[in-house]
């Protein structure tokens, strides 16, 4: 039983850190074609668009404090 | 070649449609609602077009000509609005129409009953907007933005200017939700997301846009609607409004949609040029990944349209750094085109030319734009010139070019004819020399001053306003000839070949006879 725990946890992390992958080279436009096809296989759109949304607004965030820093 | 013949035998006796002028009205047929966009945007082009020869006319001199400044300031008015919302957009939903089904093996567009109704909405929006012209007051003139307080303070034309925009972003929108459902419910078995030709996913993020943006652009008319009548005061200092509140609603779509301008034209060339170079598109999944990343980038650097309306430094560098980075995600695929061209077995049909001065021209439409991204220097150039020479580089060089590429390359696919092939080229490159021409000169007179929207100016800009006006001319002319041409080949082409470019790989060369018939993949190919 602790095991699944475990392993469930470890597969949501994987997961979260593949989304991450995959929306920040979105944003260069660039991706691997291998890694193109792990995504395709493990993650759904709908990941996917949700980790897109999130990047957006942590790009927005990101921009705004290096404007801070320059201007302060 | 077995499919396509099973396939042409199967549609022999299903290729019957009404006949007449009860066709074009009662249609449901993706390809004649994409013909009738297409010849609707075209016919708008040419009043566009009109409207650009008086304004360049009226500008070949110093000096008052032509045209009296309150109506010239109408022309350039509905010159941009006609050429955005009634030439370019349609256009690129023409191509949909017609492309979208037969490159994921659909039978038709989701909704073929709301696909009509979108599509007649267009010429009631039109003649709104020519007709403005006729009414007391004259068009609408206080540019294609159309800034309070001059769009609050307008006569009846700018009434007609709202109506007809609230009318065409209603068919934009029942558009972009038929081509998304069509493109997400209805593509052949075995057609995977990221197996799907490069057009129709920059349709389909670029439909996603247009729903975002569209209705923001409906409730920015709305508003301007109850401020001239309803004693509302959005954009009213006097009552607690504000006139920059507008500058950001109104940017707030105004950006996304230059994005929605040139997202399928990515798309078109990213067809032609492995067609023509006889190689894969290189970074394919590079290429759907930077148009995601465009499309989201788009909708937060809308402010840069405004850097000298008034905003704190920290907004000035905001939007000057993320307008300076969605550069990266289309350089991408800049790259990504070069790439595929590279050590390809590459021919240059008019097609293909014009994907490559596609790729020439917006390059240098895109680096101006960086330029103007630069707050200081936009400070400089903003209203001038350099901003016209700038989103012309983009939307003519860029849309344009490319739906000229799209346009010879399928339609031997439409017609089952070939387009006079000497002719095309001439077409391209009386349109490559005389659009520079027209469109280089203006840098150096919006570099030197020279502001936009005005008919009169400064004697030392009077060469190259000359210059510009001979290549505007000449632009305008040579596209008469792409009229020629196309009619030359639907009345008399040669017959076209089955697959006339032997690099195509999408659906409707490998699977369909050419021409395509009028009901088409009835039954869904099995895509490996």
């Amino acid at each position: 039983m602790t095991d699944k725990k475990e392993s469930d946890q470890k597969q949501q992390s994987v997961d979260f850190w593949r989304i991450a992958k995959a929306v920040m080279f979105s944003f260069m436009g660039i991706r691997k074609k291998s890694d193109l096809e792990s995504d395709a296989e493990l993650l759904t759109p709908v990941q996917v668009i949700i980790g897109g949304i999130i990047g957006a607004a942590l790009f927005v965030l990101g921009v705004m404090v290096v404007v801070r820093l320059v201007v302060s | 070649m077995a499919a396509v013949h099973g396939d042409a035998h199967s549609h022999g006796h299903d290729d019957h449609h009404p006949s007449g002028i009860m066709r074009w009205i009662t249609t449901t047929n993706h390809k004649d609602i994409g013909t009738m966009y297409l010849w609707f945007s075209f016919a708008m082009f040419l009043v566009g077009g009109t409207l650009a020869m008086g304004i360049r006319a009226e500008l070949f001199q110093p000096g008052i000509q032509i045209l009296e400044p309150e109506l010239f300031n109408q022309f350039t008015t509905l010159h941009g609005l006609i050429m955005v919302f009634g030439a370019i957009m349609p256009a690129f939903v023409g191509f949909a129409n017609w492309q979208v089904p037969l490159m994921i093996g659909a039978p038709d567009m989701a909704f073929a009953r709301m696909n009509n109704w979108s599509f007649w909405l267009l010429p009631v929006a039109a003649t709104l907007l020519v007709s403005s012209f006729f009414v007391p007051g004259g068009a609408a003139a206080g540019g294609w933005t159309f800034y309070p307080p001059l769009s609050t303070q307008g006569g009846l034309g700018v009434d007609l200017m709202i109506f007809a925009v609230h009318i065409l972003g209603a068919s934009s929108i029942m558009g972009s939700i038929n081509i998304i459902t069509t493109i997400l419910n209805m593509r052949a078995p075995g057609m995977t997301l990221m197996k799907m030709p490069m057009f129709v996913w920059t349709w389909l993020i670029t439909a996603y846009l247009l729903v975002l943006v569209m209705p923001v652009l409906a409730g920015t008319v709305t508003m301007l609607l109850t401020d001239r009548h309803f004693g509302t005061s959005f954009f009213n200092a006097a009552g607690g409004g504000d006139p920059v509140m507008f500058q950001h609603i109104f940017w707030f779509f105004g950006h996304p949609e230059v994005y929605i301008m040139i997202l399928p034209s990515f798309g078109i060339v990213s067809e032609v040029i492995p067609t023509f170079s006889r190689k894969p598109l290189f970074g394919y999944s590079s290429m759907v990944y930077a148009t995601a990343s465009i499309a989201i980038l788009s909708c937060v650097v809308w402010a840069h349209h405004m850097f000298t309306a008034g905003m704190p430094t920290v907004g000035q560098l905001f939007f000057m750094y993320a307008t300076m980075l969605i550069a990266v995600p289309t350089g991408v695929k800049v790259f990504n085109w070069t790439a595929t061209m590279w050590r390809g077995s590459m021919t240059f049909e008019t097609p293909m030319l014009f994907a490559i001065g596609f790729i020439f021209l917006f390059v240098i439409g895109g680096f101006s734009g960086v330029i103007c991204a630069i707050v200081p220097i936009d400070i400089q150039v903003q209203d001038t010139y350099y901003v016209i020479a700038h989103f012309h580089y983009v939307l003519v060089s860029g849309s344009l070019f490319a739906l000229f590429a799209g346009a010879y390359y399928w339609i031997p696919k439409w017609t089952g004819r070939m387009y006079n092939e000497t002719l095309g080229k001439w077409h391209f490159w009386l349109s490559m020399f005389f659009f520079n021409l027209t469109f280089f000169v203006q840098h150096f007179l919006g570099l030197a001053g020279m502001p936009r929207r005005i008919p009169d100016y400064n004697l030392q800009f009077a060469d190259f306003n000359m210059v510009s006006s001979i290549g505007a001319f000449g632009f305008g002319l040579t596209q008469l000839l792409f009229l020629y041409v196309m009619i030359n080949c639907i009345r008399s082409g040669e017959k076209a070949p089955q697959k006339p470019w032997d690099g195509a790989t999408t659906l409707e060369w490998t699977h369909l006879p050419t021409p395509a018939p009028y009901h088409s993949f009835e039954k869904p190919p099995v895509v490996n």
